[in-house]
């Protein structure tokens, strides 16, 4: 059961990079990528549909690693807050600004959304480097994880990059191929690299000592297992529903 | 623990849930009316007037629905940052509950919220309906996961000790009929349908004065659905709410005394709580706790008599559209429903104190072992955060009321991308 509890985290975890951190990613290109208001407008509109169906992995993640390793979260939240006050922060300021693009709110909602994406994926930088320093209660010094946190902050421009060849038209499209080149496969690649990074940092968590009861698990793991292809099935048909160059923001309803 | 420190995470958690509440209060009530709307459009034939009150209040829920995910988030990570004491004593339990929120019902509902929105005119109109209606009834199994947990907190159950006095799960069927959460789950989701009720006879109303056209009788059949909705809705709410203040008195007799204002029963069973827990004030703060509680009631009041006085004019079709007066007392009930709903949260939470979970945690003793300055950090940093979000939502909100049902339309506009951009409508 607890490896079970383990998988489920990891796959919640590893989608919520693959996903969310697609969506960062752009987010911290948009002023790179689309310049003047209209290529503005496209890049926003290529992360709006699906922004908080991608976070939901991480709400996800977070749900079952209170489930099922109760003590652990509550160590790990509380050690790192320092570090999770200001992923959530970014975080919020992020969404709140796509939301408000969404719903036809100002141009300047657009830095929002950019300022976020670079505080959350600073943060997470910050929150991987502490994991894989076996510090999982207790931020790591900014000399230590200075040099981690600056290879995820590469790898979410990178994920974000990919992601943009896949999605973009027109300009922001151009400007997205002249730094990767035509290298195809590029979005698969970078997914690879930031899913397992994902599983490294949180597998140095001590979960299988800190899993929940097993009547609390029988109950969580096998519930969430026969309900999991269903997800990813929903997933699939949204993805294939989003196709390049995005949607209108004010057209959304 | 310094007592700063719990104070901080108690405001800062009060915020965040309270928050939280007002927005999903009007996007589970709305859910419902949508769904109802479409499932109608649908049968009819799509007639162009129920599609596009569907698209009109839609758009609205849509734009509500986001903020309730963001202060959610907020919320979930604060459990584990602010509240780890409680995770510790007591995670085993309820845990699995709100894990189960997360994967069986936020993000399915997150996932078909985002279908919908792209399905429009894209899905054949049988699935398009019953994507909503996943939306719909996953919105419900939220609330009922996230009140598993709440209703522990109130009334504990289906536990067991074990032996370094943690709690673990040992009933689960027990846990999950705990009646203290089935009450609130049946008083909530009448309060939310409430909620949605007034807001969109208030809405209607709005316009009607603003002197909006109304040729297809969008409005007319807004305002009716939302005075007409009202008040079974508010009778399903009394209801359900009555039932828990009769059993207020078993589960926690400290709030019913307080509520009652009978000084010498609170003095009795102040002796009693220290008789079995040891030294301490069982009494929560009493002004606060009977103040939500009255404010409660007399919104109650107040709506019931609005609401059957809705009734007996919105019968009439000439009153229904022409009676100014009438449409500008439709507008001032709207904050009304969301007063009684933090009123009643308020009377829930205060009124269970000086304990987190009833007669077994003790809140003092639930904050997580964060020193005072992380705490603050955390305050200063979520508080403005949160001011900001709550006025610039109803700012956006607010904006689109005021622009109104938008014409019938149109084909997606084909010309201004080189590939068709997704027009949802």
């Amino acid at each position: 059961m607890e490896t079970l509890a383990t998988a489920l985290l990891g796959f919640f975890f590893a989608g919520y990079f693959v996903l969310g951190g697609a969506d960062i990613g752009l987010g911290m290109l948009a002023p790179y990528l689309g310049r003047g208001r209209d290529e503005r407008q496209h890049v926003t509109s290529t992360m709006a549909p699906m922004f908080l169906a991608n976070e939901v992995w991480l709400v996800a993640s977070v749900g079952v690693f209170i489930g099922a390793f109760p003590e652990l979260e509550g160590d790990v939240l509380s050690g790192l807050l320092p570090v999770f006050v200001p992923l959530v922060a970014g975080w919020m300021v992020r969404d709140a600004g796509l939301w408000w693009r969404v719903a036809g709110g100002p141009q300047a909602a657009d830095w929002l959304v950019t300022g976020g994406s670079w505080v959350a994926a600073g943060s997470w930088g910050w929150v991987l480097a502490s994991l894989l320093n076996d510090s999982p209660t207790e931020p790591i010094s900014p000399g230590l994880g200075a040099l981690t946190t600056l290879f995820v902050l590469l790898l979410f421009l990178a994920h974000g990059l990919a992601f943009a060849t896949l999605r973009l038209t027109g300009a922001p499209l151009q400007r997205a191929l002249r730094l990767t080149g035509r290298a195809r496969y590029s979005f698969a690649l970078t997914s690879v690299v930031i899913a397992t990074l994902a599983i490294l940092a949180g597998g140095r968590l001590p979960l299988s000592e800190h899993a929940a009861s097993d009547t609390s698990l029988k109950l969580l793991v096998p519930v969430s297992v026969v309900v999991l292809p269903l997800l990813t099935a929903a997933h699939l048909w949204l993805w294939r529903l989003v196709r390049r160059g995005g949607m209108q923001p004010t057209s959304l309803l | 623990m310094e007592s700063q420190t719990v104070d901080l995470a108690r405001w800062q958690f009060a915020l965040t849930a309270g928050g939280h509440f007002l927005f999903v209060s009007l996007t589970i009530g709305l859910a419902t009316v949508l769904a109802v709307l479409q499932t109608r459009a649908t049968l009819r034939g799509g007639q162009p007037v129920h599609l596009r009150m569907v698209r009109f209040w839609g758009r609205l829920y849509v734009i509500n629905y986001a903020v309730g995910i963001i202060t959610g988030l907020v919320m979930e990570f604060q459990f584990g940052m602010a509240w780890s004491g409680l995770g510790k004593f007591a995670g085993d339990v309820f845990g699995f509950s709100l894990a189960l929120e997360t994967v069986l019902a936020f993000f399915i509902e997150s996932t078909f919220l985002a279908l919908w929105m792209l399905g429009w005119g894209r899905f054949n109109k049988w699935v398009h309906l019953g994507v909503l209606w996943v939306v719909t009834l996953t919105a419900y199994m939220s609330a009922y996961w996230v009140l598993v947990t709440n209703g522990f907190l109130s009334r504990p159950t289906g536990y067991a000790e074990r032996a370094d006095g943690t709690l673990e799960l040992a009933d689960t069927a027990e846990l999950l009929t705990n009646p203290s959460t089935l009450l609130a789950f049946g008083h909530i989701l009448g309060g939310s349908l409430l909620t949605a009720a007034v807001f969109m006879a208030g809405v209607s109303a709005y316009h009607y004065r603003k002197g909006t056209a109304d040729d297809d009788g969008l409005l007319r059949r807004s305002l009716r659905i939302g005075v007409f909705t009202g008040v079974p809705a508010l009778l399903v709410t009394v209801a359900f709410g009555g039932m828990q203040f009769g059993e207020t008195e078993e589960w926690q007799p400290m709030k019913a005394a307080v509520f009652d204002d009978n000084k010498a029963e609170i003095a009795k069973l102040q002796a009693e709580m220290v008789e079995r827990f040891g030294p301490g004030d069982y009494v929560p703060p009493e002004a606060l706790t009977r103040g939500a509680g009255l404010l409660m009631v007399l919104v109650f009041v107040v709506l019931l008599v609005a609401a059957v006085a809705g009734v007996v004019l919105a019968s009439f079709r000439r009153l229904a559209v022409k009676s100014r007066r009438w449409h500008l007392f439709l507008m001032i009930l709207v904050p009304l429903p969301y007063v009684a709903m933090i009123a009643g949260w308020v009377f829930r939470e205060a009124g269970r104190q000086p304990w987190v979970v009833y007669g077994l945690l003790r809140t003092d003793d639930a904050v997580s072992q964060v020193s005072t300055g992380r705490m603050w950090l955390s305050l200063i940093v979520f508080v403005p955060l949160f001011m900001a979000l709550v006025v610039g939502h109803w700012w956006v909100l607010l904006r689109a009321v005021r622009e109104g049902p938008r014409e019938q339309q149109h084909k997606p506009a084909e010309t201004t991308e080189p590939v068709p951009a997704v027009t949802a409508y």
